[in-house]
C-alpha cells in the first residue's frame, strides 16, 4: 500500500512536470533523503521510546554547526575564512557526537518530565539554541551564517555521478549529497533492525508501553530513554551535516521550529513505530509539498512569492492534524504497536 | 535599566492575560495549546482589518478591502470573533477527539498541527508585511518612573482591570466556580450536576477572547503580523510554568515577571550587545523552574514526571 503510493507519487512527478522531470525529482529525493533521515531520528525518540521531541532542529543544528565549523569554512559578516581544519569524515564523526552529547546535556534534566512538559522544555531549548547561535556571531557566523565549506565533501565525488549528471544536466554537487544521505539511511536502518531486535529495543519499546513495569523488572528506564534521546539526536545531526551541504551555506533561520514540524509531519505520514515508513514518508511529503507550491501558484495568482510558500505550510499543519486524527500510527504503522494515550494523572 | 523596566511592563501584560487564558484552558481541559498564539494573531488581524481604512490596500490579498470602522467597535468585534472561533474549535475539533478518547499526547500534536494552519493561513490572506492599527503616533509621557506613550499606559491599565475583572468572575461567579469544579476534578463536578461539556465550551470561548484581547494589545504596543502569536507562545508557556500551570493567580504573576525578566536583561552588563538573546534567558528561566520546581510558583505539587 504504501510503496504503491510513493511509487504514485513519483510518477505524479513525471505527469505535472512536462521539461524537466528528472531534475525535479532528484532534488526531491535528495530533501527526501535528508528529511527521512532526520525522521528516522525522531522515530527513535517518540516512534520506539515514546519521548515527545519538538526540540528535533536543534540536533540537526548542533551536527551541522560542529560539523562545519571544524572544516575549511568561511563565516560572519566579513566572511572570515578558516582554510585549515579536519577532512569532512572526522569532522562528521565529530559533529554526531556532539550532536548525542547535546542529546544527553538536555535529556540529563528533562528526560524525567512528563510528556508534554517534555515537549515545552524541548522546544524552548532549540529556541535558546537557535537565538544563541544568532547571537555568538564571532564563533558561528550568526545571522550572516557560513559558506565556502561544500568543497571538503565535494572532493570525494565519484567519477561516475559525474558523468550521470552530465548526461541529465543535473546538479552534480547535489546528486552527491543527496546519493550520500541514501547511503546513511541505509546504513541507519540495518543498525537501527538490529537495535531494536536486540533485548535493548524490546527494552526501548517496553518503556514506552509502561515505565513502571520496566522499573519493576529492575531496567533503568531513565538511562534507557537517554541513551535512545542521544541515539536519535546523533542520527538528525548527521541528517543537519546533509541539509547544510544541499543549501551550500548555513543559517540560523534554517534551524527554526518549523523545520521540526516538517520531520514531524513525516514521521507521522510515514507511520510513527515504523522503521522503514520515514522514507516513504519523506518520498511521498516532498512530492506533495512541491506540487503545492505550483498548484498554488495557479489558484492564488496575485500572491507573492512568501505567500505561496505559506501554502505548502497549510498543507502541512492540515497533514499533521488530520493523520494524527484519523490514522495516528501513520500510513504505514502498526496501530496496535503504537501508545499514545498518555492521560495526564 | 528603569526605562526598561516600564517596557518589561508592558511585555509582562500581554504575556500575563495570554498566560491567564493558556493557563484556564490547560487547566479545565488538560489541553496543552499550542495553537493559543493563532488565537491571539486573530484578535489583532480581525481589529485591522475591520479598522483600517478603506482605501489600504495591503491586507488580505488585494481582494477583500479593510472595512474602516471605529477603532473601538473593531477590537470588540474582534474580541467576539475570537470568541466564537474558540468555541466552535471546541464543538468541532476538540469535544469529538475528547469524546472518542483521544489521548492527550496526540490531542496536543493536534493543536500544533491547527497552529501551523492557521499561521499560514493568515500570512496567505494577511500578508507577510508587518502592520500598524491606524493610531496616531503619540509622544511618550513619564507616568511614576516610566516612561510611555499614553495610549501605552491605557494598555497597562486595562490589562490590570481584566486581571482583577479575571479573579473575581473565578472566585465569586457560579459560572467561575463550576470551571473550577472541572479543574480539579471532571467527575466529581458531573456527579453534582456540572455539565462540563458546557464549562469546557465556556472556558474555550473565554481563554479564546482573553487571548485575542491579549493580541489587540500586542499590536497597539508593537505590531501586526501574521506570526506575532508564535513569536511570543513560548514566553507566554514560560509565563504560565513560571506562575504554576493550571493556577490563574499564578499565571498572572507568572506572566508579568516574565514579561519584566525579558526587558530588564536586556540593560544587564553581560548582555551587552546581546539584544536578541533577551528571549532565551525567559525560556531560560522556565526551563529552572520546570527542573527545580515544576509546580511553579504557586502551584501545588502534582505528578509531573
Amino acid at each position: 500500500m504504501t510503496i504503491f503510493l510513493t511509487a504514485g507519487s513519483i510518477y505524479l512527478v513525471f505527469i505535472l512536470n512536462e521539461d524537466g522531470p528528472l531534475r525535479i525529482l532528484f532534488n526531491l529525493l535528495t530533501f527526501a533523503g535528508i528529511y527521512g533521515l532526520a525522521a528516522i531520528g525522531l522515530n527513535v525518540h517518540f516512534g520506539l521510546t515514546g519521548l515527545l521531541n519538538f526540540g528535533h532542529a536543534s540536533f540537526m543544528g548542533v551536527g551541522a554547526y560542529v560539523t562545519l565549523l571544524l572544516i575549511p569554512h568561511a563565516a560572519g559578516r566579513e566572511g572570515e575564512i578558516t582554510d585549515t581544519g579536519l577532512t569532512f569524515f572526522p569532522a562528521l564523526v565529530i559533529g554526531i557526537i556532539a550532536a548525542a552529547l547535546f542529546g544527553l546535556l538536555l535529556g540529563l534534566p528533562a528526560i524525567r518530565l512528563r510528556g508534554d512538559y517534555l515537549a515545552i522544555v524541548t522546544i524552548a531549548a532549540a529556541e535558546i539554541f537557535r537565538l544563541l547561535v544568532r547571537d555568538l556571531e564571532s564563533v558561528t557566523g550568526g545571522v550572516y551564517g557560513i559558506i565556502n565549506f561544500s568543497e571538503s565533501l565535494q572532493i570525494y565525488k565519484p567519477e561516475f555521478l559525474i558523468n550521470f549528471s552530465e548526461r541529465f544536466e543535473l546538479n552534480s554537487s547535489q546528486m552527491w549529497v543527496g546519493l550520500l544521505s541514501w547511503i546513511s539511511i541505509f546504513i541507519v536502518l540495518i543498525l537501527l533492525r538490529r537495535l531494536t531486535n536486540s533485548p535493548w529495543g524490546r527494552a526501548l519499546r517496553a518503556v514506552r508501553e509502561d515505565e513502571d513495569a520496566v522499573r519493576a523488572l529492575g531496567k533503568n528506564a531513565i538511562w534507557l530513554k537517554l541513551q535512545s534521546f542521544m541515539l536519535g539526536a546523533g542520527i538528525a545531526g548527521l541528517a543537519g551535516v546533509f541539509l547544510a551541504f544541499n543549501y551550500g551555506s548555513l543559517q540560523t533561520t534554517t534551524f527554526v521550529p518549523l523545520l521540526t514540524f516538517y520531520v514531524w509531519a513525516i514521521m507521522i505520514l510515514g507511520g510513527v513505530g515504523s522503521l522503514t515508513g520515514p522514507i516513504f514518508g519523506s518520498i511521498i511529503f516532498w512530492v506533495i509539498i512541491s506540487e503545492t507550491d505550483r498548484l498554488a501558484q495557479l489558484i492564488f495568482e496575485n500572491a507573492n512569492g512568501q505567500q505561496l510558500a505559506g501554502v505548502r505550510f497549510i498543507l502541512v499543519g492540515l497533514l499533521i492534524m488530520l493523520l494524527m486524527i484519523f490514522r495516528p500510527s501513520g500510513l504505514l504503522g502498526k496501530k496496535e504497536e503504537l501508545l499514545l494515550d498518555v492521560k495526564s494523572s | 535599566m528603569i526605562e526598561q523596566f516600564g517596557n518589561g511592563l508592558l511585555l509582562g501584560i500581554i504575556i500575563s492575560v495570554a498566560s491567564v487564558a493558556l493557563s484556564l484552558l490547560y487547566g479545565v481541559t488538560r489541553i496543552v495549546n499550542f495553537a493559543h498564539g493563532e488565537i491571539i494573531a486573530l484578535g489583532a488581524i480581525m481589529t485591522l482589518f475591520f479598522s483600517n481604512p478603506i482605501d489600504s490596500k495591503i491586507l488580505f490579498l488585494d481582494r477583500f478591502a479593510p472595512l474602516g470602522m471605529n477603532f473601538s467597535i473593531s477590537i470588540v468585534i474582534a474580541i467576539l470573533i475570537c470568541g466564537i472561533f474558540g468555541g466552535l474549535l471546541e464543538i468541532f475539533l476538540f469535544r469529538p477527539l475528547r469524546k472518542s478518547e483521544v489521548g492527550n499526547i496526540a490531542v496536543l500534536v493536534v493543536t500544533i498541527g491547527l497552529s501551523i494552519f492557521f499561521r499560514h493561513l493568515y500570512l496567505l490572506f494577511a500578508t507577510g508585511r508587518v502592520q500598524n492599527f491606524p493610531l496616531e503616533l503619540e509622544r511618550r509621557q513619564t507616568y511614576l518612573f516610566f516612561d510611555m506613550t499614553p495610549r501605552n499606559f491605557q494598555v497597562l491599565i486595562a490589562g490590570l482591570f481584566v486581571m482583577i475583572f479575571i479573579g473575581l468572575f473565578l472566585s465569586y461567579t457560579k459560572i467561575g466556580k463550576a470551571m473550577r469544579a472541572v479543574r480539579d476534578s471532571n467527575e466529581l463536578a458531573n456527579v453534582s450536576g456540572i455539565n462540563s461539556d458546557n464549562i469546557i465550551l465556556f472556558t474555550w470561548i473565554a481563554s479564546s477572547m482573553l487571548a485575542g484581547l491579549a493580541g489587540i494589545f500586542q499590536a497597539i504596543i508593537n505590531d501586526v503580523r501574521y506570526n506575532m502569536g508564535f513569536l511570543i507562545l513560548l514566553l507566554i508557556f514560560a509565563g504560565t510554568v513560571l506562575g504554576g500551570i493550571g493556577t490563574s493567580f499564578g499565571a498572572m504573576v507568572g506572566g508579568l515577571l516574565i514579561g519584566i525578566f525579558v526587558q530588564v536583561s536586556v540593560a544587564l552588563p553581560f548582555m551587552e550587545g546581546h539584544t536578541e538573546a533577551k528571549n532565551a534567558v525567559a525560556l531560560a528561566i522556565m526551563i529552572l523552574i520546570l527542573l527545580f520546581r515544576p509546580q511553579g510558583i504557586f502551584g501545588q505539587k502534582e505528578r509531573i514526571s
